[in-house]
């Protein structure tokens, strides 16, 4: 009786604890963007032109050890100084009627805290959705505060955006958005 | 003792059969959470319970040879307020569907606007041609040395000015009916581009104003006079303050070919 009491208890208690515990390996963590500039630059042989937003919103969800990020910015945020060209720049990317850029991408939760970020990006604009892959962010962590800075190798023909023109010259296909947010875990 | 021992060889063969049963309960967890699988269908259902990542999304299409890729789709304003299954939503970041949906409605007042714009900039450009053959013009339309009777440059400096007057009217009338976007002040070159309006469009109508009583006084035999003598300097302010509102909307210019 006294072998088959413990021996009970522990075939019952023992294999349910471990399951409960197989299913979160990785503890839940949720990141939040607390600062960002968000540049695009823009190219035509009489202008070079940077538009920059400081509204862009962010959170990260991690769940056995995927972490889920989102990225959001309005299209109307940008400024480049002159707002006749910050209007055309809505009208030429549909900004009215998609208001929000949107960039997704999911991260391993252990390499969180690596000094480089390779990110697979999903980004949504202008109606459209491009990918990109295997973005490289450098990472300074300082703190809680986790400052990341890279380069979104954008293009105006992965959204389907007709490139503006001036003098009927059109700018260049290339708009890379060069990116610079510090994170927080909370 | 013998008891004593024999009790202690069970914990431990309980401890060890309870580990190995946990392990391979644990491990057909894993299993049956990754498939979906049949087996273990308590463990299965407790793995539906909980959000399970998807398969990476950016890397599913995104495999040609690693730079940036252009897989673009076609997208509904509606698509974006749908998340994945896993990920924060835009509803996570505190964003009302009221900043997430477009309007279909606002962009088309905005292509108008940008289209009529457009226009506005070439006829603007276009009507730098008469003002400036005007203004060339211009140096021969006072009579020579008391010849009041030879009017054929004077006429043809009239011809020119009413065209770029009347070309300036049709490239203002596009502006002034573009609809209105934004209410907020105009910042950059667009500023100084309406500046200027307070200029050249008094000098638009003042100048050939000026220049039909300059015509009279010349056709009666007068020499200009009186606030008609101010038609050129009127004309030379009002092509200049034109020619400074094109520069403004093109400034800074950064000439790279």
């Amino acid at each position: 009786m006294k072998k088959i009491t413990p021996l009970l208890f522990l075939s019952i208690t023992l294999p349910v604890y471990l399951l409960l515990n197989a299913q979160s390996p990785s503890p839940e963590q949720t990141w939040k963007l607390d600062q960002s500039t968000l540049t695009y630059h823009m190219s035509h042989p009489m202008h070079e032109v940077d538009g920059t937003s400081r509204a862009a919103l962010g959170k990260g969800v991690c769940h056995a050890g995927q972490c889920d990020f989102l990225v959001a910015v309005p299209v109307k945020s940008f400024d480049s100084g002159d707002s006749n060209r910050d209007l055309h720049m809505i009208q030429t990317t549909r900004g009215a009627q998609f208001p929000i850029v949107s960039v997704r991408f999911r991260l391993a939760q252990a390499g969180l805290n690596a000094p480089t970020l390779d990110c697979d990006l999903e980004v949504q604009f202008a109606g459209n959705t491009a990918h990109y892959s295997h973005v490289v962010f450098q990472q300074t962590i300082s703190g809680a505060a986790h400052r990341i800075t890279g380069v979104v190798p954008a293009t105006l023909s992965d959204f389907k955006i007709d490139p503006p023109s001036f003098l009927t010259i059109p700018i260049k296909n290339a708009i890379p958005v060069r990116v610079d947010m510090v994170w927080h875990a909370i | 003792m013998e008891i004593s021992g024999s009790v202690n060889m069970g914990w431990a063969r309980v401890l060890i059969g309870g580990m190995c049963l946990g392990v391979l309960c644990s491990v057909s967890g894993r299993l049956a959470a990754q498939t979906g699988g049949q087996q273990g269908s308590e463990v299965a259902a407790k793995a539906d319970t909980l959000p399970l990542p998807d398969a990476p999304l950016p890397a599913a299409s995104t495999q040609q040879g690693g730079g940036p890729l252009s897989a673009s789709s076609s997208l509904q304003a509606s698509a974006l307020n749908q998340p994945p299954s896993t990920g924060p939503s835009l509803g996570d970041l505190g964003l009302t569907p009221a900043d997430t949906e477009g309007s279909a409605a606002r962009q088309a007042l905005m292509d108008r606007r940008t289209h009529m714009l457009k226009i506005h900039q070439r006829l603007g450009l276009i009507t730098v041609i008469p003002v400036a053959a005007a203004c060339i013009s211009s140096v021969g339309a006072p009579p020579e040395k008391g010849n009041y009777s030879d009017t054929t440059s004077r006429d043809i400096h009239i011809a020119l000015g009413a065209t770029a007057v009347a070309m300036y009217a049709a490239t203002a009338s596009y502006a002034i009916r573009a609809p209105r976007v934004s209410h907020e002040p105009a910042r950059g070159g667009v500023k100084w581009h309406k500046y200027l309006i307070y200029i050249h469009a008094p000098g638009m109508v003042l100048t050939p104003v000026l220049g039909a009583m300059a015509y009279n006084q010349i056709a009666s035999g007068q020499k200009v006079h009186g606030i008609a003598s101010a038609h050129s300097g009127v004309a030379v302010a009002t092509a200049a303050s034109y020619g400074a509102a094109i520069i403004a909307v093109s400034w800074p210019i950064h000439l790279k070919f």
